[in-house]
């Protein structure tokens, strides 16, 4: 088996030193089986992991879920495994939240809660959603198992697709300029200088050797720093590990020749893939990790990546 | 009016006025939709591809720059090059929220001067600048519009990357829902209402003055009583459209998924959804796939000569182990493919689309996926 070369790590450093890692990709990267795999790896590393996403505890199943044997996750943390605990970011979870702490009066703050005129208004404004599940992620950073002690070391958010991802990272900036003043700047302001601080929060954007996931994942980069997102790391998920060297490809190349034969669409791109890869490498400014592909899935796949990205390993693997 | 054969994929580009493409995320919705206006194209219809991808790449391949004012049509070479023979035939636009919302204002403000003053209004000029849910409020307008015109034969929409790709139908009911009378009165505290509506808007200020801080409660409330027509007026065309999308004659919805089990549970859920809102199905569309590849053969022994270099030994092992790969997807994807047929019924198509080498990030490569659409 090939190792990938001395410049390219294996292993995510992230989990051991960050405080939030958020694992961004488009759909179909295997972004959500990374999470899984950060979170448990970082729990065997002795830190105390919440791991997180965005949806809704009473919606449909939950991938990130399913990989810790749950439809989906409820909207305050449960136990999912040795060190992990796993929560969804749900809008109107923060919005509630957000009453609980501004709102002088519990009754008050139940009867805003129960009242279907507000929550009418909550879901039809734009971005109110947005500020719901970004004050329930700040919250879930803020919570305390004692006095001055963090509940968790680490929260890993698996973030929606790139699209919306954005949209969640950008929502502070126009939203301090509408309102500069009052209890949502100040949540605003707060959540700002975690995400913003590069000691504390690390982007890690997921990708695979091919061109347009790879185009994608740079303008991605480009947006989230825009947005002032400290991206640390580019992991390119399902590196092949047999890939084909030169010599090999002349070889070959005479007797794929004519015939159509399976296998021989993959080695064609085999010289794009390291051309992909090259790329990231060149263009992203970041840190690249590569994981190779792996023919598990589901529970299996991200046990053996778990292993892989241990941040014990150190570097190369 | 149900016939036992639904209208299959070629069938729908050459008849409907709307293709909704819903998706996952990464499903290659995009793609998918830009390879439908097409083949619609192609068979010379005037066609719009209406997108909400804010990436480059489409704009790149089909020449047509975003963050323009109207929709535009790619170069006349690259139109020649994707056999689109009749000029004015495909036309792209890159949906742009603030410039949707600028045209919604000045369409219902009573004059130029009104419209001035709406849209100088800071939460406005905010509001529309802010990506999330915009995006979705503002799809259903612009395909309204494009419709409205009447300029194309088939305006094919690529939803937003929301989770549920079916919420850009919702977020202009829910601004209708909200300015229905009660909980609009509710939050423009109105002096005639009853006891019990005082009440409750007492309470939705109480909590809204708490959470947004008096000033920008204000505002905000001064903000949508200056935009409540616009609103309106807007939410009205708005249900117009959405008697248009649910007429199986005029739109079709297709559901585009890919090889993977979060975007197959995706798109399973779209179809519940789309029952549910009685949007007319028109069938799923299993991208990047291998189904459609059967005239390869696994690559054996006999064809490695016996004095063969020890690099083509190694080579031809690595073929050997990429070869199964390939072959286990093929499998994998007719089992889908008849999977998808099966839940369709009689209801939908299902047609498998090819996995393109590189990624379809060219012009011959959306021309294939478009052969294969008519083909279908």
């Amino acid at each position: 088996m090939l190792h990938p070369p001395n410049d390219l790590a294996r292993s995510i450093p992230e989990i051991a030193t960050s405080r939030v890692v958020l694992v961004v990709g488009k759909g179909g990267v295997g972004r959500t089986t990374l999470t899984g795999a950060l979170a448990l790896a970082a729990a065997r590393a002795g830190r105390r992991v919440l791991v997180t996403e965005v949806g809704d505890p009473d919606g449909h199943e939950s991938a990130l879920a399913r990989l810790f044997g749950r439809a989906t996750f409820p909207a305050t943390p449960v136990d999912l495994a040795e060190g992990v605990r796993g929560a969804v970011l749900h809008a109107r979870e923060g919005h509630a939240r957000f009453l609980r702490t501004v709102l002088p009066v519990p009754a008050l703050v139940r009867a805003a809660i129960a009242s279907k005129s507000l929550a009418r208004l909550l879901d039809a404004a734009p971005s109110f959603n947005e500020m719901g599940v970004f004050y329930h992620l700040l919250d879930l950073m803020k919570e305390e198992r004692a006095a001055g002690v963090p509940a968790h070391d680490l929260l890993i958010v698996d973030m929606p697709a790139t699209g919306h991802a954005l949209a969640l990272t950008a929502l502070p900036e126009p939203l301090l300029e509408l309102m500069p003043h009052g209890p949502i700047a100040d949540a605003m302001r707060e959540g700002q200088a975690i995400l913003y601080d590069a000691r504390r929060t690390a982007a890690v954007v997921v990708t695979l050797p091919e061109v347009l996931p790879v185009n994608e994942s740079l303008e991605l980069v480009a947006g989230l720093r825009r947005t002032r997102i400290p991206v640390t790391r580019v992991v390119v998920n399902k590196v092949q590990d047999d890939e084909l060297d030169a010599d090999e490809l002349a070889a070959l190349a005479p007797l794929l020749e004519g015939r159509e034969l399976y296998g021989a669409a993959r080695v064609r791109s085999t010289a794009a893939r390291a051309r992909a890869v090259e790329r990231v490498k060149a263009e992203a400014g970041a840190a690249i990790s590569t994981v190779p592909e792996l023919p598990l899935v589901g529970r299996e796949l991200v046990e053996r990546l778990a292993t892989m990205l241990a941040p014990t390993q150190g570097g190369d693997a | 009016m149900k016939t036992s054969t639904p209208p299959s994929l070629a069938e729908l580009v050459r008849t409907r006025r709307i293709i909704v493409c819903c998706g996952a995320g990464g499903v290659g919705k995009t793609t998918t939709s830009t390879a439908i206006a097409i083949a619609a194209a192609r068979e010379g219809r005037r066609v719009l591809a209406l997108t909400v991808d804010p990436s480059k790449r489409l704009s790149d391949t089909l020449g047509v720059a975003p963050n323009l004012e109207r929709p535009a049509a790619p170069p006349p070479e690259r139109l020649a090059h994707a056999g689109i023979s009749s000029p004015g035939s495909l036309e792209a636009w890159m949906l742009d929220p603030k410039l949707v919302a600028d045209r919604l204002v000045r369409r219902f403000s009573r004059d130029d001067a009104e419209a001035e003053r709406l849209m100088q209004n800071r939460v406005y000029r905010q509001m529309t600048r802010m990506v999330a849910g915009m995006q979705e409020y503002t799809a259903m307008e612009a395909l309204y519009g494009f419709v409205q015109a009447g300029q194309h034969d088939l305006v094919v929409l690529d939803t937003p990357p929301a989770r549920n790709a079916l919420d850009f139908l919702d977020g202009p009911g829910k601004i209708a829902e909200f300015l229905e009378g009660r909980v609009f009165r509710l939050f423009l505290p109105d002096e005639n209402a009853g006891m019990l509506a005082r009440g409750a808007a007492q309470l939705v200020g109480k909590a809204l003055g708490a959470t947004l801080g008096e000033d920008n409660y204000r505002e905000l409330q001064a903000f949508f009583a200056a935009f409540a027509e616009v609103f309106r007026k807007g939410s009205a065309s708005v249900s117009t459209m959405r008697e248009a999308l649910s007429d199986p004659a005029l739109t079709a919805f297709v559901l585009v998924t890919a090889p993977t089990s979060v975007a197959l549970s995706d798109v399973f859920f779209f179809r519940e959804k789309a029952t549910e809102m009685r949007l007319p199905f028109g069938g799923f569309v299993l991208n990047r796939s291998q189904a459609r590849d059967d005239a390869r053969e696994l690559p054996t022994r006999a064809l490695v000569p016996g004095d063969a270099s020890s690099a083509l030994d190694r080579a031809f092992a690595k073929l050997e182990r990429m070869a199964a790969v390939e072959r286990a997807e093929v499998l994998r994807d007719r089992d889908l493919l008849a999977d998808l047929a099966r839940r369709a019924g009689t209801s939908g198509f299902a047609v498998a689309l090819p996995s393109i080498a590189g990624g379809a990030d060219d012009v011959d490569s959306l021309v294939a996926l478009a052969r294969a659409v008519l083909a279908s």
